[in-house]
């Protein structure tokens, strides 16, 4: 189903990921990130990867709190290693972030649906392609937090504490997608 | 050269089908192929090829002993093709019926606004304005200003804010429930309720709870279980909606629901009203208004209120009145509104000079109900049938007392019944329903319809006839 035609699609949430243009377009949408976040002056490269890459997993999940924990340990890296190593390892983790949140925290559809909200209580990950496992789209969407990990953690130069929190942030998006997990919902969080 | 072999193929399989071996083309092209497909097998694998060619073999034997099954089934001789009784003319308060004129005991006419004739003209001044159809949905070119001026007229007389206009009466009701219920959502509903919110409640895919006709305790039983649930699980009770549908003026029994009780239930268990007017609208209440107006409910009590524009209104369609936050929404996801054409019209032209009689002369409700109260008093006391309605149900139900057993013996006993009053010029009608459709099937029954313009005697008459019929038959 290709955005902006006529079809016949009951929950076009199934079908979108396969549309026309799409991949390009969310390639190109991490890369405007990163290019945002390389223009902030206070940001050095490797803290600017690991931004790109808990960003995209993580958006908005983040609340104040963590916030102001990571402006700490900025200042507290910074203290260890001059300016190089400066910036919260949220960044990389931001983009992660949002990632979790649209693919796998937000259920149902933003548009009404004419089945009658069959898929109510499915977040995107779970409608895409009807539930079939291992199409081109999943593929792509569970290979893209990959790259971005091995990105970041050659432009961080392996740094421990980096290297934590990218690990920590690809490992909380790719675990949601294994097929095992499908519908699954630990300890009833999100389940309805 | 390659020609040949297939022809001889060919001709070989015109000889089979002569001898009359195999079946029909398909199964000699079938054939054909099976015999190309072993013959390439055989030339690779030989060994497969024997274990093969045996089931290969079976499903052969089995795809030509297969017959289809009919595609219309076979007509059993006890039960023959319905007869229908033909109406010839209007069927207003005089009805032509196969050839006899009877007065109209049967049709939903009840304030007489069939055959009026402001009503016709107003109706053929449209009909000459704007042609006979709409040819689109409302959003394709279908909205005109009778439908927005009815729409406001209706909505101005029922004293909600919005109403919004269906072309099928059947399909107002069938599609304002799935436009808010969806699946996992819970409604609680009445056993009696009619076949277009049976076939709501199926196309909205929610949970389906039944409680016994108008008996608020079982209500309040099925309500409080409801509310135990919830309290296990919240989480899952704070996502499910839940709704109440009922009939005011039910069609299947002639009761009136409880509409107090039903607005104290909504306010203490957090439930949803939704309140299907088609027989009580233009009929129960001081101007006509329905039932909620009868028992002095506010109407903003009410969640939806659902109409058919059939009966009082004597035109086709029907209406969904209550707030704009509520209406609005069924603009788009209401079914029967969003993909079916529009009103016709003349009609909604009809339906708006219908709604400036029914202004204009507000004796014809009391008079009606009046009419009710006399013939229900005259059909009390009959030996075999009783009376299933309210005494001021303009539409209710003569049942055999007691069963002869089955249905279909029932059915050919009132059918009798019926035939003999339309003998003598009364025409009368069994209540119809698709047996196999109906979730609480209800018993067959004669239903008599009374009109604003049937006079005493013809209800007295009318009266005196069935009383004579169930003598004659059931004794």
């Amino acid at each position: 189903m290709n955005v902006g035609v006529a079809h016949s699609e009951v929950n076009p949430n199934t079908r979108i990921m396969n549309s026309r243009g799409i991949w390009l377009t969310y390639a190109l949408g991490v890369g405007m990130l990163h290019i945002v976040l390389l223009s902030i002056p206070f940001f050095s490269v490797p803290v600017v990867w690991t931004l790109t890459n808990v960003i995209h997993n993580l958006v908005s999940k983040l609340d104040v709190r963590s916030r102001t924990r990571s402006q700490q340990t900025d200042r507290r890296a910074g203290r260890r290693e001059g300016l190089l190593i400066v910036g919260s390892p949220m960044c990389l983790c931001f983009i992660l972030q949002g990632m979790y949140v649209f693919l796998h925290a937000v259920k149902g559809t933003p548009f009404e649906t004419p089945d009658q909200g069959k898929a109510r209580l499915l977040t995107h990950w779970e409608q895409l392609d009807y539930g079939v496992q291992f199409t081109s789209s999943r593929k792509f969407f569970t290979i893209s937090p990959i790259i971005i990990y091995f990105l970041a953690s050659f432009y961080t130069k392996y740094d421990p504490t980096h290297c934590f929190i990218n690990t920590a942030s690809l490992l909380s998006v790719l675990i949601p997608k294994l097929p095992q997990l499908h519908g699954v919902r630990i300890f009833g969080i999100n389940k309805y | 050269m390659t020609l040949a072999p297939a022809d001889a193929g060919q001709q070989q399989d015109g000889v089979r089908a002569t001898v009359g071996v195999s079946g029909d083309g398909a199964s000699l092209l079938r054939a054909q192929a099976n015999r190309e497909l072993k013959e390439g097998i055989k030339l690779k694998t030989p060994k497969f090829f024997k274990k093969l060619t045996a089931s290969m073999n079976e499903i052969e034997e089995i795809i030509e002993e297969w017959q289809p099954e009919p595609l219309v089934p076979r007509m059993s001789k006890e039960k023959p093709a319905p007869s229908y009784n033909i109406v010839s003319g209007p069927p207003c308060h005089k009805i032509t019926v196969n050839g006899k004129q009877c007065i109209n005991f049967a049709s939903f006419n009840f304030l007489g606004l069939l055959d009026n004739d402001r009503v016709k003209n107003q109706a053929l001044q449209s009909l000459r304005k704007y042609g006979v159809g709409t040819c689109g949905p409302r959003g394709f070119y279908g909205t005109f200003d009778v439908h927005l001026e009815l729409e406001d007229r209706l909505a101005k007389f029922m004293r909600t804010e919005e109403a919004i206009i269906y072309s099928y009466g059947f399909a107002t009701i069938a599609s304002a429930i799935p436009a808010y219920s969806k699946r996992g959502d819970i409604v609680f509903v009445d056993e009696a309720a009619c076949f277009s919110i049976q076939k709501g409640l199926q196309a909205s895919r929610s949970h389906i709870k039944y409680f016994r006709h108008n008996d608020m305790e079982d209500l309040e039983r099925i309500l409080k279980q409801q509310e135990l649930e919830d309290q296990k699980n919240p989480r899952k009770a704070r996502v499910t909606r839940r709704f109440i549908v009922v009939e005011g003026l039910y069609m299947n029994t002639g009761a009136i629901c409880p509409l107090p009780e039903l607005v104290k239930l909504k306010y203490k268990y957090k439930v949803r009203i939704f309140l299907e007017e088609s027989l009580s609208f233009g009929v129960l209440g001081q101007h006509g208004r329905g039932v909620t107006e009868h028992f002095g409910v506010n109407i903003d009590d009410i969640d939806l209120i659902s109409a058919n524009m059939e009966n009082s209104l004597a035109s086709v369609g029907g209406f969904c009145c209550g707030r704009s936050f509520v209406i609005d929404h069924q603009r788009l996801s209401g079914q029967g509104y969003c993909f079916s054409a529009s009103l016709p019209p003349m009609l909604a032209s009809a339906a708006i000079e219908a709604l400036n009689i029914m202004e204009e002369d507000q004796d014809i409700f009391r008079l009606l109900r009046d009419k009710c109260k006399l013939i229900h008093k005259e059909l009390q006391g009959i030996s075999g049938l009783k009376v299933v309605g309210e005494s001021i149900s303009p539409a209710f139900h003569l049942q055999l007392e007691q069963s002869s057993g089955s249905r279909e013996s029932d059915v050919r006993i009132l059918n009798r019944i019926v035939e003999y009053c339309m003998d003598r010029k009364i025409a009368l009608t069994q209540a119809h329903y698709l047996e196999k459709e109906e979730k609480f099937l209800p018993p067959p029954s004669i239903r008599v319809v009374v009109t604003v313009e049937q006079t005493e005697e013809e209800l007295e008459m009318a009266a005196n006839l069935i009383k004579e019929a169930a003598q004659n038959i059931l004794q």
